[in-house]
């Protein structure tokens, strides 16, 4: 909401410098966005006269121009089609700043004539949209003269945010009554002539969807003439960034602004017979002042005549039936709109328009005739004209809201301390009756103010108006804890499960909840997943899985030249859209260059055996106890099937898969570095039973330790991880630890066939083992091993 | 001592010769071996008569306890003197460049552990809600009726709901969680709840996804002056200053009455942004009292229990506090970006120990 110093001082009369408002303003909840001091902005702009005017000698669409500033003649080219001699102008010297550029203008040779300084077009003093030529000023005007004391722009514009609940404050008045409740001055009111017209007005109002119009008041103005409104309200509307258009429309623009009164004047020779308040069918359309054409659903509201629809109540009006320069007779409207209604068919149609603005936050039901009085005067002093009486169709509502407020509970809110005396004071200045009821006070709220329902949106007046920066800073802690625990174990198996990886040399990303459908495609069925809405067709569905995303990061950096990556990323993927329906999943992808050359190593990539390590790893961080980790030869489709597996956590728990990506999806991106990715599901992690803080007791045998080494010669599809298995069950107290120190295939050991060595590790609890027990388990482990993978012991 | 003298006299001849271990060792061997002479020597002064015997192996102990204090000062010598030739042959290129990898912390998820250790020292514990929202979850429950002009300030992604008649949302904002958590347990609660978020809009100043924490707190005392101690407290400790310039200045949130959004004061010194101190003001985020509505849709009296809510963006928290100048960079996944933005995992922010 724009308005300027001068417009607001119509209605306050205060002393306060125009800082004082303006810090104000943001301190009673009416945050300025913005301030414009239009008269130092314009300060170096000033009315000048083309004396001569000339083709220019080496460009058809320029002319140069002899220009009378005061003070000189000075040479301007100039491009603008309306150019004339005689012309009064506003004219830019060199070292201004253009207001819509923000560039400062400099002395030039324009197609080798020198220019100096610039006439100017609306467009470029940012005062409005029209660049189509230069602004042609009155030739009465001096040259000299500063444009801004002309054009009545020696002011201050202030541009607020209107939070929603405050629909009081869209106009000018309710600005200067929230300020003059805050002290700032004391409230006008201006003054309305209650001018009743003699004429009987020829067009009748009839509402038919009295839900979605409850009042129409409408007043005819025979005999007017659409001139250009005058300088004082050509300057008020462009002082607030309108453009004038004539007289009429002027000032239903004025008073909207005024006092928050949205209105509409119609031609009320084109009107057929009489206006109807309806709600539209389907297959209507109209043509709106804004030059489109609208096709109407069921159930908007629309202002009608026997044979069209004339206009979208509350929205926008037609254009056939809009004024013109040759409109003689008018039909001044004046009406309420449902907000609801409003807001839905604004929506629907996608018009925004500062009447849809207004209604669907609600407008002031007493404002329907004091808007249309206060209009027909400014039409009867600027256009002339003969009043009708003011017909109203439907009914104006009657607002009785009373609201009890106690000023224990108001202290119990806010945390202040404040007496009955300065609250009553408070609303009193907001326009809110209050009368005592016991202990309470009975508040009666104005009209205007729509968004006070209830006791905590009085308490919200009185704190507001009093001022924030007398709340108290008060102590939150206290002796009793609320909280037992700060993180459930969800959250703290995340944050672990991040930090151990980041500590593995991983980089967290955190990447969009959304994906591509055709990245996505690989992991789930997206039927359930589409956004409804997409910003863009990359980001159009939720994200199935992790993967398409982390894969896209490697994508990325890949083209940005580097050569090795370790992401992972903990975070949601979906099922469905319904709420809940997501899992968390620790997503890590290793690819590229693990080590790279360098003068002690040579160069060495990530494989499937890292990922698998720090897959392992992070299940026995978050699950700190002795866990069964086995993997199956199996894994969903974007896994290569031959590199890749199922990790099983306790035999039953599916704890995530591993292994390199599917080198059809890896060509899918053009990535030619092998993927090695891990996806752990870490809800379905059992949380760890902590019966005792005690650790298991420490039992460490003191007796010798042997090691024996073995290889054998197996088929080459039988799994290292069954060899060691069979070993480790010869003797479970005994052999402590089986590891494969070392796997190759030559064609000495035949076809399909590879070497497979284990180091046994054995050792008691009570003895040390002799040289007869050691001998009996070295063959049993030779025997077990050669009779499970009918392989062979290599002497 | 006559009757050793030759011993004695062998044994300071013989010395001379030691010069490396091996030498040592049969320089050891002719006195204190099997057949060294002070060995069987010993073994004779068991034919003495006790008096001899004492006189004797007196004298004997101290040939030989010369002998075994040279061979240890001597082991010793030889020893080092091994070692210094072994260390002289054997220096590095200590220059070297070695490589060292290390994995980084998102900005987003530090800072939120930042926020919850500050929350959790002040007795909040953190609550969670799904990404996906219903409508009444999001908007109605919170005081946003289907037509609150408010819902048009939030660009809303849509999804299909299986169960209901309105679409689900992409939740807008982390408030939602205040509903689910007042449906799930009873007052006395505090609570924050950290979380992504999802608006329609993309620029330089908007991702499509952002993060966002929500605290409540309903109990039958908590105050609008709680709120702004509580923000106090928090602000001080995240922005690690003593000297905050805070100001709570009137707005509008639906789901709170009344409403406020906070404003910490800042100064420019070059490059860099100084939080706290300075007579210019950044909007940090938005509070309030619980509107007694959001708590009637939760089934708690709002005569009985009140309390307070806030919501603020853990990005634009990131960017002041590290001096993050682009929002969009967040979600670039730009390896540099990370490593250079990116925490150490070893940093857990705590209060005990250091923040950041």
């Amino acid at each position: 909401m724009k308005f300027t110093i001068s417009w607001l001082k119509e209605y306050l009369d205060t002393q306060k410098s125009d800082q004082e408002l303006i810090d104000s303003l943001t301190n009673i909840g009416l945050e300025v966005e913005d301030v414009i001091n239009t008269s130092e902005i314009f300060s170096n702009f000033i009315v000048a006269q083309v004396v001569e005017e000339k083709k220019h000698p080496n460009a058809d669409k320029l002319k140069v121009c002899k220009v009378d500033i005061g003070s000189d003649i000075v040479d301007v080219v100039c491009g603008a089609p309306n150019v004339e001699e005689n012309m009064k102008v506003v004219y830019a010297p060199p070292g201004s700043i253009i207001p819509s550029t923000q560039m400062k203008l400099k002395a030039s040779k324009i197609r080798g004539v020198e220019s100096l300084g610039m006439m100017c077009s609306e467009f470029e003093l940012g005062i409005s949209d029209d660049h189509d030529g230069i602004i042609k000023l009155d030739n009465s005007v001096k040259v000299g003269q500063p444009y801004a004391e002309i054009a009545g722009l020696n002011d201050t514009m202030i541009e607020i945010g209107i939070t929603p609940n405050r629909q009081d404050c869209l106009g000018v008045s309710g600005i200067a009554r929230d300020l003059s409740a805050a002290g700032l001055g004391t409230l006008n009111k201006r003054n309305i002539k209650n001018n009743k017209g003699k004429l009987k007005s020829p067009i009748q109002i009839e509402i038919v969807d009295y839900h979605a119009c409850s009042a129409f008041a409408g007043r005819y103005i025979k005999n007017v003439k659409n001139i250009e409104s005058p300088d004082w309200l050509k300057n008020k509307l462009k002082s607030i960034g309108l453009r004038p258009i004539s007289a009429l429309v002027d000032i239903t623009n004025f008073v909207m602004f005024d006092m928050n009164r949205p209105l509409h004047v119609y031609d009320a020779d084109k009107i057929d017979e009489r206006i109807i308040v309806r709600s539209s069918q389907k297959g209507e359309s109209f043509r709106a002042l804004d030059d489109k054409e609208y096709h109407l659903e069921d159930g908007m509201c629309v202002i009608a005549d026997k044979s069209k629809v004339l206009g979208l109540g509350g929205i926008m009006g037609g254009d056939e039936t809009g004024c013109t320069p040759s409109t003689v007779n008018v039909l001044l409207e004046s009406a309420l709109f449902d907000s609801v209604n409003t807001a839905k068919t604004g929506r629907q149609l996608s018009i925004l328009s500062d009447a849809r603005y207004r209604f669907e936050r609600g407008v002031d039901p007493n404002s329907v005739e004091t808007g249309i009085d206060l209009a027909s005067q400014l039409i009867i002093e600027i256009c002339g004209g003969e009043l009708s009486e003011t017909i109203i169709a439907g009914k104006i509502p009657i607002i009785n809201k009373t609201i009890s407020l106690s000023i224990d509970r108001l202290k119990k809110r806010l945390g202040i301390d404040i007496n009955e005396k300065e609250t009553q004071t408070i609303l009193k200045n907001l326009g809110i009756k209050t009368t005592k009821k016991g202990n309470d006070l009975l508040c009666e709220i104005p009209s205007w103010r729509q968004d006070i329902n209830e006791e905590a949106d009085l308490s919200e007046e009185v704190i507001r108006i009093k001022g924030y920066e007398f709340l108290p800073t008060l102590d939150i802690r206290s002796p009793d804890k609320v909280n037992k625990l700060i993180l459930n174990e969800s959250q703290k198996r995340i944050s672990r499960s991040k930090r151990l990886l980041a500590s593995k040399s991983y980089n967290e990303l955190i990447t969009w909840s959304f994906s591509s459908s055709e990245d996505s495609s690989f992991y789930n069925n997206l039927e359930n997943l589409k956004i409804l809405n997409p910003i863009s067709e990359e980001l159009d569905v939720l994200r199935p899985s992790l993967v398409p995303n982390l894969i896209s990061a490697v994508k990325k950096n890949l083209a940005r030249d580097h050569s090795s990556f370790s992401f992972f990323e903990i975070g949601n993927q979906f099922l469905s859209s319904n709420p809940g329906d997501q899992i968390c999943v620790a997503c890590g992808i290793r690819a590229g260059i693990k080590q790279a050359r360098d003068w002690r190593d040579q160069e060495n990539l990530y494989d499937v055996y890292d990922v698998k390590r720090d897959m392992i790893d992070v299940i026995n961080h978050i699950l700190p106890q002795k866990n069964k980790l086995e993997v199956i030869n199996e894994a969903p489709s974007w896994y290569h099937p031959g590199r890749s597996g199922t990790l099983m956590l306790n035999k039953s728990i599916k704890a995530g898969f591993f292994g390199e990506l599917n080198p059809k999806i890896a060509n899918f991106y053009k990535i030619k570095d092998r993927i090695n990715l891990f996806e752990i599901f870490l809800d379905d992690i059992p949380f760890i039973s902590k019966k005792s803080t005690n650790k298991p007791v420490f039992n460490q045998s003191n007796y010798q330790k042997v090691y024996r080494d073995f290889a054998f010669v197996i088929d080459s599809n039988i799994d290292g991880n069954d060899v060691v298995l069979s070993a480790l069950k010869v003797d479970q107290n005994l052999i402590k630890s089986v590891d494969i120190f070392d796997i190759f295939t030559d064609p000495s050991l035949g076809k399909n066939k590879k070497s497979l060595a284990i180091k046994v590790t054995m050792q008691a609890q009570d003895r040390t083992l002799s040289e007869n027990e050691i001998q009996d388990l070295c063959s049993k482990i030779i025997s077990t091993i050669e009779k499970e993978t009918s392989g062979t012991v290599r002497s | 001592m006559d009757k050793y003298k030759d011993i004695h006299s062998s044994v300071s001849s013989k010395k001379e010769n030691v010069n490396d271990l091996e030498t040592l060792e049969s320089f050891r061997q002719e006195f204190l071996g099997k057949k060294g002479s002070i060995s069987l020597a010993m073994k004779e002064l068991g034919k003495l008569d006790p008096d001899q015997r004492k006189k004797h192996a007196e004298e004997l102990n101290i040939i030989k306890d010369s002998v075994l204090s040279f061979v240890k000062m001597k082991t010793e010598e030889i020893n080092n003197e091994i070692v210094d030739k072994k260390i002289k042959t054997e220096s590095l290129d200590v220059s070297l460049p070695v490589s060292s990898s290390s994995g980084t912390i998102h900005p987003i998820t530090q800072v939120i552990d930042e926020v919850i250790a500050i929350f959790a020292d002040l007795d909040f514990c953190v609550a969670e809600g799904p990404e996906i929202e219903t409508d009444y979850n999001n908007f109605t429950a919170l005081n946003t009726s289907e037509h609150h002009p408010a819902r048009q300030m939030h660009d809303t992604f849509y999804v299909n709901s299986e169960t209901d008649s309105m679409q689900n949302v992409m939740r807008t904002h982390t408030s939602p969680v205040q509903i689910r958590s007042m449906l799930s347990q009873e007052p006395p609660i505090r609570l924050i709840a950290p979380g992504k978020t999802f608006r329609c809009d993309n620029d330089q100043t908007h991702t499509p996804m952002f993060h966002q924490v929500e605290g409540l707190v309903i109990d039958k005392e908590s105050n609008m002056g709680h709120l702004k101690g509580c923000l106090e407290i928090f602000l001080k400790t995240f922005f690690e200053t003593d000297s905050l310039n805070m100001r709570f200045r009137p707005s509008h949130f639906p789901f709170t009455e009344p409403s406020a959004e906070v404003d910490i004061g800042y100064k420019k010194k070059g490059n860099q942004l100084i939080i706290g101190a300075g007579s210019d003001w950044l909007e940090i985020l938005g509070c309030g009292m619980v509107h007694p509505n959001v708590l009637r849709n939760v089934n708690i009296d709002p005569d009985v229990y009140q309390g307070y809510a806030f919501g603020m963006g853990i990005e634009r928290l990131a960017m002041l506090k590290y001096g993050i100048s682009d929002l969009r960079t967040f979600f670039e996944n730009d390896i540099d970006w990370n490593q250079h933005y990116g925490f150490s995992p070893l940093n857990m922010p705590t209060i005990f120990g250091d923040l950041s």
